[in-house]
């Protein structure tokens, strides 16, 4: 044990405490789990839910763990008597005008409150009186519902507005149990960040709109991935469809597509935050895909074939090399290159609307990978006055490219139409059907797992280069 | 209200700002809001949001403020606000009988305002008056150790 | 004229000016001792008077006063003129009638504290107290007592009258930070306490009306002379309020431990009517209600108090006479708790709301026995388990009244109606 920690006992167990933590904190580092709605790592201490309230020193009255100093010597009771009855008693209280809505509601599965009532929580309800109602789900901004009658007013997500994307958006209006979220501009919750309100909520009062009534959360499962809206490459799960019954419910997703993205904690990269871009990761993944390999335009098999061909009769060729690729893939192209010049391609530039760059996550370069596509094949800018005359374009093209009238092949896992098309286009597989990693602007590595197995007309752009090489 | 504030109204805001160390700005919140209600009547939310420009705070803080502070009024009253204590010391001295006599005199109920405009009845909590009971306030003054008759003579007696 | 500190002092229409205050020997204490005393000295007084704190918490003031730290480079002060516990009237006549002892009296706190920029919190709704407030302030200011060198002595402090607007939490000392920062009168946990972090997270002493405006008292006559009046442990005297049902209903400086029955019945002239006496909530709605009976013998002081189960809290005495609904008049209290909550923490947001539903439903005949079972524990969830006092408030006279008038609310939830036709008043 290092002499700098505080020693303090919790449920009967010695535990150390960092300097400056508090009894929750020092609890959770240690593997005991004190309930907690408002309190978040990431925000400011509120102490206002009242169900961390844990027994310290045998004083009469409880403390509130979340706002309690760890100090040395500290007796902490997280299970007696007297703690269980108060978290009984605060869920009584949270439960009295709380709506039956789990039936109906996205969050059951996934809902604290639904948690800890089956944990900690009373039989059932003693009042006698009918429920005060509140606005019911409706829109808080264009992305997020707000069901008011579900909130239990942790501030949440009031404190996150404040603090973390610092939009002031958010506010509880009104005195006592009359109050109620709103957003500072009401039916406009404007905010790049504003989806991560939805998984701080401890309830099913904020839900994603995109994800509304798609799916139960039991039937999905969370994949790592990372996201490819920009350089950093935040890391988020990518909910795709358990296979544990070929069910086909109404609106399931169709082939391979996710229900929705989250994000996934990450200190080194994102910590547990991600942006509304990252959050719609699964709708940019379920785009139109190139449905086979063309040639001059038109379907083709032995697109291939037709490649090898041109490639083979081409004096000087080049290769724009996609930042959307993987490191691995990055690693099979430099591999059978030889002395082809590669240069780093923009799959993708900030859109008209989207943030540019800001001093929370999101970055200016809209590609994850360009690091790891510099580390192998330079920076060099691609110059249409080195009279390549061929260009192999590996990428998402979003922009004229300055080919002038070079012939180009184009590998792309997306259908985006391009100004001039290319000689021989090729499917290839996206972010979701493969595994590897990307390197981001700050040089992480950040790994990515596969959801599905990719389209039958696609091919992996690894296997493309070992076959065009040979 | 009309879309700015009007030039007498900011001279005042410049008075209340010149009272406060210029590190505490949002204490401005409240003098402000007060300012309006003094001046208006009422304050609305588009109020508060101009009350936060001129302050240069985040508009959802003073909007908070607004809506949970009870002397301010969303909405435009009567002319005289009447407001009745309700609370312990009041009720045990005859709370009650003022707010029926005035209910019966006004042909309003609480929260209601008068036909012409003139008189909004609302009742409130202490207003630590209670060795003078029952009390109540029109607009900004006391009326304590109400009785039917005086409370008769204070409605004539408004201009 | 009824007592030494406070009303010592025939009340006319001018007493309360500059004139008359000096007339009476006003800032003669302050303008020695900022010629010949330090903040510490000051402090050393306030600590040895044994002053407690008036606002109904009681805290030793000097004490309060000692928390804040001697380095600290900013420390602010205000004075908590949000009066608005139920029964209580005395800060106001105090601003009334005698505003420039306020202001002497914050000026030896700001003083002993190193204050430079103090605040006086006055709720929104008074009328003359803040206007005689007011003036007293452009008084002083043009007398040289408040501003840059008060008295030519080099200490400097201003004092800003701030209003609030109608929140009764507010009168607890954090909320009241919260509300002079321009934010919803939320109280904070503690710790940090003010006096470490309060006002934009400087040190920051709050102080009731009463309790500052007995240091210029303290400081003419010496600690020693107000710790000999009243008990011992908690001396001085107090602005006693007597209300409800009594002839003469008024404010009354008596000393600490004075006989609560004999302040009723003597000094308020006795039971409104020649009625007889039936309860008494004996220092602001938010202390558990005593019986008749149980106030024979009991003195104004904590001890005695504590002993018989309840508190002096802010000296506002109510009293209720026989024929009194008891159900109905917690019902006026339930009610205004839950109109007061600030809705931040939830045994208080929630069950204040919720005790004072059940109460509605059993005033208009609606209630049943499990009713009373759930006011009984609705309690036990709330004390202790909330950010400010205001659940325990809440929450005690609902034990009190129950525990105390039990057969009441038995008789109204098994009739439907009152034991005493539903009455309040005379």
């Amino acid at each position: 044990m290092s002499t700098t920690g505080i020693k303090l006992t919790i449920d009967q167990r010695e535990i150390e405490a960092r300097p400056g933590e508090t009894v929750l904190q020092a609890a959770r580092r240690n593997g005991v789990d004190i309930p907690h709605f408002c309190y978040h790592d990431k925000l400011s201490i509120a102490g206002s839910c009242r169900i961390c309230l844990v027994k310290v020193n045998n004083l009469p009255k409880l403390q509130p763990a979340c706002n309690l100093a760890a100090a040395p010597n500290m007796i902490v009771e997280t299970n007696v008597e007297q703690v269980q009855k108060a978290r009984e008693d605060v869920l009584q209280f949270l439960l009295v005008n709380h709506p039956l809505d789990c039936g109906i509601c996205d969050k059951a599965g996934e809902c604290r409150l639904q948690d800890y009532q089956h944990k900690y929580g009373p039989a059932q309800s003693i009042s006698r009186d009918p429920k005060h109602h509140k606005r019911k789900l409706h829109d808080l901004g264009p992305r997020i519902t707000l069901d008011n009658e579900r909130c239990i007013l942790c501030s949440r997500c009031v404190r996150f507005t404040r603090e973390i994307s610092r939009t002031n958006a958010l506010g509880i209006v009104e005195r006592g149990n009359h109050s109620y979220v709103e957003a500072q501009v009401p039916g406009q919750f404007d905010d790049p960040y504003s989806d991560n309100v939805i998984d701080l909520c401890p309830t099913g009062a904020l839900l994603s709109r995109d994800f509304l009534y798609k799916c139960r959360v039991w039937f999905l499962q969370p994949i790592r991935s990372v996201c490819t809206g920009c350089a950093r490459g935040c890391s988020i799960k990518s909910w795709k469809r358990m296979n544990v019954r070929q069910q086909h419910m109404p609106g399931a997703a169709p082939g391979n597509a996710a229900y929705r993205t989250t994000a996934r904690e990450n200190p080194a990269i994102n910590g547990p935050w991600l942006c509304n871009k990252g959050y719609d990761q699964h709708t940019w993944m379920s785009r139109e895909r190139v449905p086979h390999p063309l040639v001059d335009g038109a379907p083709a098999t032995v697109g291939e074939a037709m490649a090898k061909r041109l490639l083979s009769t081409a004096r000087n060729p080049a290769v724009l090399v996609s930042t959307h690729a993987s490191n691995e893939e990055l690693d099979v192209l430099q591999a059978v290159l030889g002395a082809v010049p590669a240069y780093p391609h923009r799959d993708w530039l900030p859109v008209a609307g989207e943030v540019v760059e800001d001093n929370l996550l999101i970055r200016a370069d809209k590609n994850p990978n360009r690091r790891g596509v510099v580390a192998r094949f330079g920076d060099q800018e691609f110059d249409p006055a080195a009279g390549h005359d061929l260009v192999v374009v590996w990428g998402e093209v979003s922009t004229p490219l300055p080919l002038g009238a070079t012939r180009w092949i184009h590998l792309t896992p997306f259908g985006t139409p391009s100004e001039r098309p290319a000689a021989v286009v090729l499917p290839v597989s996206n972010t979701y059907e493969r595994q590897g990693t990307f390197t981001n602007f700050e040089g992480t590595l950040n790994a990515f797992e596969p959801l599905f197995e990719k389209p039958a007309h696609a091919q992996h752009a690894a296997d493309v280069f070992r076959s065009l090489a040979s | 209200m009309s879309a700015a504030f009007t030039p007498a109204l900011l001279v005042r805001f410049d008075a209340l700002r010149s009272q406060y160390p210029p590190e505490m700005k949002t204490s401005l919140v409240l003098p402000l809001l007060h300012c309006v209600q003094d001046e208006q009547g009422f304050v609305t939310e588009a109020d508060a949001v101009r009350i936060a420009e001129y302050i240069g705070m985040p508009a959802i803080q003073v909007v908070e403020a607004l809506t949970w502070y009870t002397m301010f009024d969303r909405e435009p009253q009567g002319r005289y606000v009447i407001k009745v204590c309700r609370n312990i010391a009041c009720s045990l001295r005859g709370s009650e009988n003022v707010l029926a006599h005035l209910q019966q005199k006004l042909g309003i109920g609480v929260g209601e305002t008068t036909a012409d405009g003139r008189f909004t009845l609302k009742t409130v909590e202490c207003l630590a008056s209670c060795g003078t009971a029952p009390a109540m306030q029109v607009n900004r003054t006391y009326h304590e150790q109400l009785d039917a008759a005086k409370l008769d003579r204070i409605l004539e007696s408004l201009p | 004229m009824s007592g030494p500190v406070f009303m010592s002092f025939p009340v006319t229409a001018t007493s309360h000016t500059l004139a008359e205050y000096r007339a009476r020997g006003g800032y003669a204490a302050l303008e020695r001792a900022l010629r010949e005393m330090t903040p510490a000295q000051v402090g050393a007084q306030a600590k040895a008077s044994g002053l407690q704190g008036r606002g109904g918490a009681g805290f030793q003031t000097g004490l309060k006063w000692e928390f804040v730290s001697k380095d600290a480079p900013v420390v602010y002060l205000c004075c908590n003129i949000d009066e608005g516990e139920p029964g209580t009237f005395k800060d106001r006549w105090i601003l009334e009638h005698s505003p420039h002892q306020l202001l002497e009296g914050m000026l030896f706190a700001a003083y002993a504290l190193r204050v430079r920029h103090a605040f006086a919190y006055i709720r929104g709704e008074f009328d003359l107290p803040l206007r005689r407030l007011q003036g007293a302030l452009d008084e002083a200011r043009a007398a040289g007592l408040l501003g840059e060198n008060v008295c030519g002595s080099g200490f400097s402090c201003d004092i800003v009258l701030h209003r609030g607007a109608g929140a009764y939490v507010c009168g607890e000392e954090s909320s009241l930070i919260n509300s002079l920062e321009g934010k919803k009168g939320f109280p904070r946990n503690k710790p940090p306490f003010p006096a470490v972090r309060g006002l934009y997270q400087k040190p920051t002493v709050v102080n009731n009306v009463e309790t500052l405006a007995t240091v210029p008292w303290i400081m003419t006559h010496g600690a020693a002379a107000y710790a000999e009046m009243g008990i011992k442990k908690t001396p001085g005297t107090r602005l006693f309020g007597v209300s409800g049902h009594v002839e003469q209903p008024g404010l009354f400086e008596r000393p600490t431990g004075y006989p609560l029955a004999q302040l009723i019945m003597q000094d308020a002239g006795g039971i409104l009517g020649g009625r007889k006496l039936k309860a008494v909530i004996p220092g602001g709605s938010s202390t558990p209600i005593l019986t008749a009976a149980e106030i024979e013998g009991l003195t104004l002081d904590p001890e005695s108090m504590t002993r018989a189960g309840s508190m002096v809290g802010s000296g506002a005495v109510i009293v209720i006479a026989e024929g009194t609904c008891m159900v109905r008049l917690l019902q006026v209290l339930s009610r205004f708790y839950a109109h007061e909550s600030c809705g931040q923490c939830t045994p208080c947001r929630e069950g204040t709301d919720w005790m004072n539903r059940i109460l509605e439903r059993i005033v208009a005949g609606q209630g049943t026995a499990a009713d009373l079972a759930t006011l009984r524990r609705l309690p036990t969830g709330i004390m202790g388990n909330t950010v400010c006092a205001l659940g325990d408030a809440a929450s005690m006279p609902v034990v009190s009244f129950i525990k105390k008038f039990g057969h009441e609310f038995e008789h109204f939830v098994t009739h439907g109606r009152s034991l005493h036709d539903g009455r309040l008043a005379p």
